[in-house]
């Protein structure tokens, strides 16, 4: 099955939702820092759970609190399985 | 020498307290003003829950002009203002118009009635070339932030310095810091100050809603705001205005008004670290109550109680614990610490003002209001938050601490006339 | 600590974005030749409009000053008091890594707030719906943006404020800044920055019966002329670096300017004819609280709001306070050539008065030839002139009026 989200999207989204440029295979590598290292702060992280809210209704609760990217990927993915 | 300032009369329009003995009231019963929103139809939001004003601008006494040109906000400071000169006894036509000041906060202005055009112009959000045909009249009035103070100075006759400060949610507590600096520092005898904001409106409902920072305790509305409570989830969006007379010690004694409490010291600081984010020690803050008492020429154990910001959203209420405890050292634990935002919710801009307001009646009648709906200790919130019921007990010294998106920290000390 | 009147105001650094210029240099060069830049709105969304002339900042990248993120965190009148605090620093070489962050504050003037962000999020909201509304809506839209972004992006600690005004809160934020020195503060960032051209926001702008309708961006605003039909609104403004002057000089900062002196009073929106009364005092108390005569004031920077009432009520203010002197005295209105900026506009006219001190050179006022006040207002070419201190002048669409005096950097204190 594929994954709802991958570190693709989540980099389009980083880019998109809070202005901050990163791409896909850094943003893997690098999935074990903190967000902040990676200049998205605590707003921008809830703008990107928002817009996955709109695509798919819902996104599990604490996503937002998740620390890193590979944190939140998995919580996603988890959660919500593609088509869900 | 140095110019000391008095306050010499206080007026508000809060949620559940419009005019000062209704307010007071609300306070020293412990009675929350938090209900379901009913100004616009919130059902498609997370937090659908404000403290509202139940406000009727011709009751207050505003004329069939003020009505139909200023907004609600703006009304709000109207219906203080009149109510703070007509308590302090001045009688503002006698007085030089160009001493005669006013500094009033807001962190939004016209926001509700800009959205409200512009849902018009806009046809509900469809096309982004507005038309400027199918708004209403006077909108430069509510664009232009500075009507506020504009409002309030033409209906006093005011022609000194006149200003709007608009420092997020330290607001208030700003304009009255600007408005003692400047009787202070001789540029006026006389200041209106104090603040309005009237934010209930989708905008301001959908943009908290996007950082989680409003409550979605919706099934409770009255138990909803609830500072320093462990099962705190975020604040209650409030509305209303407070506006204080402040006038030169020297000026207020001739004339042998009542002076309720003196401005002793105010400091402000910016915590440099994150738009909406707080740190966890608190260390901004604290400078600000530093230097505030310093000003004030009070030792931090003559504080008898912190009125805080104590919005309710988890990271502040452990903030300001923090920092409060970083400048009163033991004697914290011995200072009562009190959240009305528990009552009244949090109105932005206007809280600050209406908080001092409430420190103002705390000094001059001896009561410290509580804060509603604190029941679950949190560990990390370990002071006394005078649970549930208003305390009475003799206050000299009192401080207010706000805290505001954009790193704003600031801190008022008022003190009973003569405690210096 | 030296008492707080022995405190002075050094302004050691300047950053411009102006319609006419990014940066000082540009700026200056553009002022200083009396170069028209008002032009035809070209903004998407604003074809229909009844307001056809603005003056645009067209020269300004904001990817190429400022990280990206703040591309979509913020709103353009950030953007720009942003680029123009970096320009204002790098100017000054303000080293801050010393010090204490407490050592400096951050103070903007606003008039307008973030409203081209604000007019997305509400078209999402209206639009999409609620959900569809963005975090940064709470940190964008709202007066306080700048100030935030700029104390937090340079780490300032100091006093933070923010003056909501009208036109003169720019000259207030200057007065905010120095009062901040005078009470213990080292440096302030301070000024402010407009960007008042979205849709909506020209929408809202309309209402004013001072704003120009002309479609002729060389008729549009004409200030003191017999032409004068109102004002062109305008985006930008300048940010300074203010610092207490003694720690300026001794490390060796070039001080640039001095702020002597401030005075603001408020006569209301009833007619701009009371503003004479208000304008005049205001000159009085600037001159008084720097202790400078009349006669010395060798430049005035006019309000200049081209309503021909306001126009009459300045010349007569400017008479009033400073005697005969005052229809002797050059007078100057470059905002002619640029439009007003709202808060933005006496900082612009505070960066001329300081530039035009320095290369003792009056800029002139774009576009108008005949002067129908009596004034000694400067048109055509610019004028050479020992100038030592400056006057600034600004009245606001809500009431207020205010007034500046500077000393130029090396004169006598």
């Amino acid at each position: 099955m594929e994954p709802l989200l991958t570190f693709a999207e989540l980099a389009s989204l980083m880019s998109s939702r809070a202005g901050v440029a990163i791409d896909a295979a850094e943003l893997e590598r690098r999935s074990d820092s903190a967000f902040t290292e990676l200049g998205l702060d605590s707003l921008g992280l809830l703008g990107i759970v928002g817009e996955l809210e709109n695509r798919h209704g819902s996104v599990p609760s604490g996503a937002e609190m998740c620390r890193t990217p590979r944190e939140f990927v998995e919580l996603v993915n988890q959660s919500m399985p593609a088509g869900a | 020498m140095t110019r000391r300032v008095a306050v010499t009369g206080i007026g508000i329009v809060a949620p559940g307290g419009v005019g000062v003995p209704a307010f007071w009231d609300l306070l020293t019963a412990g009675r929350t003003a938090t209900r379901g929103i009913t100004l616009f139809d919130a059902s498609g939001y997370r937090s659908r829950v404000a403290a509202e004003c139940d406000f009727d601008p011709a009751a207050c006494g505003l004329d069939d002009e003020q009505i139909a040109t200023a907004d609600r906000y703006v009304q709000f400071a109207l219906a203080a203002a009149a109510e703070a000169v007509r308590a302090s006894g001045l009688d503002l036509a006698a007085e030089d118009p160009w001493r005669v000041g006013v500094s009033l906060g807001s962190a939004v202005g016209g926001t509700t009635r800009l959205e409200h055009d512009y849902v018009l112009a806009s046809a509900s959000g469809s096309r982004w070339d507005v038309d400027h045909r199918r708004v209403g009249p006077h909108l430069e009035r509510v664009f232009a932030p500075s009507t506020l103070a504009s409002h309030v100075a033409e209906a006093h006759g005011a022609h000194g310095p006149v200003q709007t400060v608009s420092t997020g949610c330290t607001s208030g507590l700003d304009a009255i810091g600007y408005a003692f600096h400047s009787i202070e520092e001789g540029r006026a005898d006389i200041v209106l100050a104090g603040a309005a904001d009237s934010p209930i409106s989708p905008i301001t409902v959908a943009c908290f809603d996007a950082i989680k920072a409003t409550t979605a305790n919706n099934d409770d509305p009255a138990g909803a705001s609830r500072p320093f409570d462990a099962r705190r989830d975020g604040f209650v969006l409030g509305e209303g205005g407070a506006v204080l007379v402040l006038e030169e010690l020297e000026h207020a004694r001739r004339r042998g008004a009542e002076v309720l409490c003196e401005v002793g010291g105010f400091a402000t600081f910016g915590n440099a670290y994150h738009m909406t984010g707080l740190t966890t020690e608190g260390l901004e803050m604290s400078r600000a109550i530093d230097e505030a008492l310093a000003h004030a020429r009070a030792d931090r154990t003559e504080v008898d109680y912190v009125n805080a910001h104590g919005s309710g959203t988890k990271q502040n209420d452990r903030h300001e614990t923090a920092a409060v405890k970083r400048s009163l050292g033991e004697h914290a634990y011995e200072t009562p610490m009190s959240s009305i935002k528990s009552m009244v919710g949090h109105s932005l801009g206007a809280i600050g003002a209406i908080e001092v307001v409430a420190c103002t009646l705390a000094l001059a009648r001896g009561v410290v209001p509580p804060t509603a709906n604190y029941e679950v200790p949190d560990p990390e919130c370990d002071l006394d938050y005078v649970p549930r019921t208003a305390r009475e007990m003799p206050l000299r010294t009192v401080l207010s601490v706000g805290s505001g998106f954009g790193g704003f920290q600031s801190a008022v000390v008022l003190r009973r006339t003569g405690a210096r | 600590m030296d008492s707080p009147t022995k405190r002075r105001t050094a302004l050691t650094g300047m950053g411009v974005v102006a319609p006419n210029g990014v940066g000082a240099d540009a700026f200056w060069k553009a002022t200083k030749e009396g170069v028209s830049v008002l032009d035809p709105i070209s903004r998407e969304g604003c074809e229909h409009l009844p307001l056809k002339v603005a003056g645009e900042i067209r020269s300004f990248d904001p990817a190429s000053v400022i990280e990206g993120r703040y591309l979509v965190q913020t709103d353009r009148f950030t953007h720009l008091a942003m680029a123009a605090a970096d320009l204002a620093l790098e100017d000054a070489r303000l080293d801050t890594a010393d010090g204490s962050p407490f050592a400096v504050g951050v103070v903007t003037a606003t008039g307008s707030g973030g409203g081209e962000f604000g007019q997305h999020e509400l078209q999402r909201l209206w639009g999409q719906g609620p959900r569809f509304v963005g975090p940064y809506q709470s940190i964008a839209w709202f007066y306080a943006a700048s100030t935030g972004q700029i104390s937090i992006r340079g780490g300032f600690k100091g006093p933070c404020g923010v003056v909501a005004s009208d036109e003169a809160g720019g000259l207030d934020a200057l007065a905010h800044a120095r009062r901040g020195i005078r009470r213990g503060t080292d440096a302030m960032v301070v000024g402010a920055a407009e960007a008042p051209l979205a849709p909506y926001s020209i929408v809202c702008q309309l209402g004013y019966d001072e704003l120009s309708r002309s479609a002729d961006p060389a008729r549009a605003y004409l200030p003191f002329s017999a032409d004068a039909c109102g004002f062109v609104p305008a985006e930008g403004g300048a940010m300074f670096v203010a610092e207490e002057e003694s720690a300026a000089r001794r490390r060796g900062a070039p001080v640039r300017a001095v702020v002597a002196g401030h005075g603001a009073t408020f006569t209301g929106t009833a007619g701009w004819e009371r503003s004479r009364e208000g304008l005049a005092r205001a000159v009085r108390t600037a001159l008084e609280d720097a202790a400078c005569a009349p006669e010395e004031v060798d430049v005035v920077f006019a309000d200049a709001l081209g309503v021909p009432e306001a126009d009459r009520a300045e010349a007569l203010a400017i008479t009033d306070a400073l005697g005969p002197h005052g229809s002797r005295v050059p007078v100057t209105a470059p905002k002619a050539g640029t439009g007003r900026a709202y808060c933005g506009t006496a900082l612009l006219d505070t960066a001329a008065a300081v530039l035009a001190m320095e290369h003792g050179v009056v800029p002139p006022t774009p576009g108008v030839t005949d002067v129908c006040h009596d004034i000694a207002l400067v048109t055509g070419l610019a004028r050479t002139a020992e100038l030592r201190t400056a006057l600034v002048l600004s009245r606001g669409l809500m009431g207020s009026n205010s007034a500046l005096v500077l000393r130029r950097g090396d004169a006598p204190t």
